[in-house]
């Protein structure tokens, strides 16, 4: 699982450009939107695509999102549960 | 007419990203950008750091024009490389970028102007034509002054930007504008 946790974390440093962030400044229990990272709508996105690409995890239902990205931790254990890659 | 300026301009000087450290900094919002707003984004605040008006609240009565020949092409060629192939994976961000004038945006959401904004794809850095798109700008009775100029990016190493504050003063003097401008591209680099 930490292992996970630190491969998610570098993914979405990559692919949301967060240019100034490390793996390491990135609380894996902390909100990824509204505050923590601050993400926004679009980056939201991004993450449902990283989730298909990386892990073959399709998310179709935008509450069902809401859940998964409640935290890089939670992110993790989903992707644990339901990867198919 | 025009009293601040900034010239920003690749093979003169540091990359925009060097120039964005090294002057700008702490908005994380900046690596998000495509190139195209990246080079706006720096040149805008320079400029207002320039005319050192950040503390007004300039509200309908600034607004943002902007012109350009190659429209979005940096990221409209980044963002085809995504939906290429069998595997693609189209990416949002890249996506949103893929027109021109979110730049405007960008920089009127960040200094809260609310007056017009407005992108225009030309032929060509031609001044006189981007002297009538600055004068007809001021149509709009409440707009007092305008972020205006030239913002082109083929790609993120063939960029130029000219970027001035334009104000009603320049109604019903389009050619003297027109002169300011051409001059103004004669010069190379200044921010």
């Amino acid at each position: 699982m930490e292992e996970l946790i630190l491969n998610l974390k570098k993914q979405i440093i990559e692919v949301l450009n967060l240019e100034e962030i490390k793996p390491e400044d990135i609380d894996e229990n902390a909100p990824l939107f509204g505050e923590g990272l601050a993400l926004d709508s679009i980056d939201a996105l991004e993450l449902i695509v990283l989730m298909e690409k990386n892990y073959g995890i399709k998310i179709k239902d935008p509450n069902e999102g809401k859940e998964i990205f409640k935290s890089v931790r939670v992110m993790a254990e989903y992707i644990e549960q339901h990867r198919t890659k | 007419m025009i009293n601040n300026w900034v010239r920003i301009k690749s093979g003169y000087g540091p990359s925009v990203e060097e120039i964005y450290k090294d002057r700008i900094g702490s908005y994380a919002k900046f690596y998000k950008m495509d190139p195209l707003s990246r080079l706006g984004f720096v040149a805008s605040e320079l400029l207002l750091d320039a005319e050192g008006s950040r503390d007004r609240e300039w509200g309908e009565t600034r607004g943002v024009v902007l012109m350009n020949a190659t429209s979005s092409l940096a990221d409209d060629r980044n963002y085809q490389r995504t939906i290429v192939g069998d595997d693609a994976f189209p990416s949002p961000s890249l996506f949103v970028y893929t027109l021109p004038n979110v730049v405007t945006g960008e920089i009127a959401i960040r200094n809260r102007y609310y007056g017009e904004t407005n992108f225009f794809v030309l032929p060509g850095a031609d001044p006189e034509q981007m002297s009538k798109v600055i004068e007809m700008s001021f149509c709009d009775d409440k707009l007092q002054s305008l972020l205006t100029g030239w913002i082109d990016c083929e790609d993120e190493e063939h960029y130029d930007a000219l970027m001035f504050i334009a104000n009603r003063t320049v109604c019903g003097r389009r050619a003297e504008l027109a002169e300011e401008i051409a001059a103004l591209f004669e010069k190379e680099i200044k921010y």
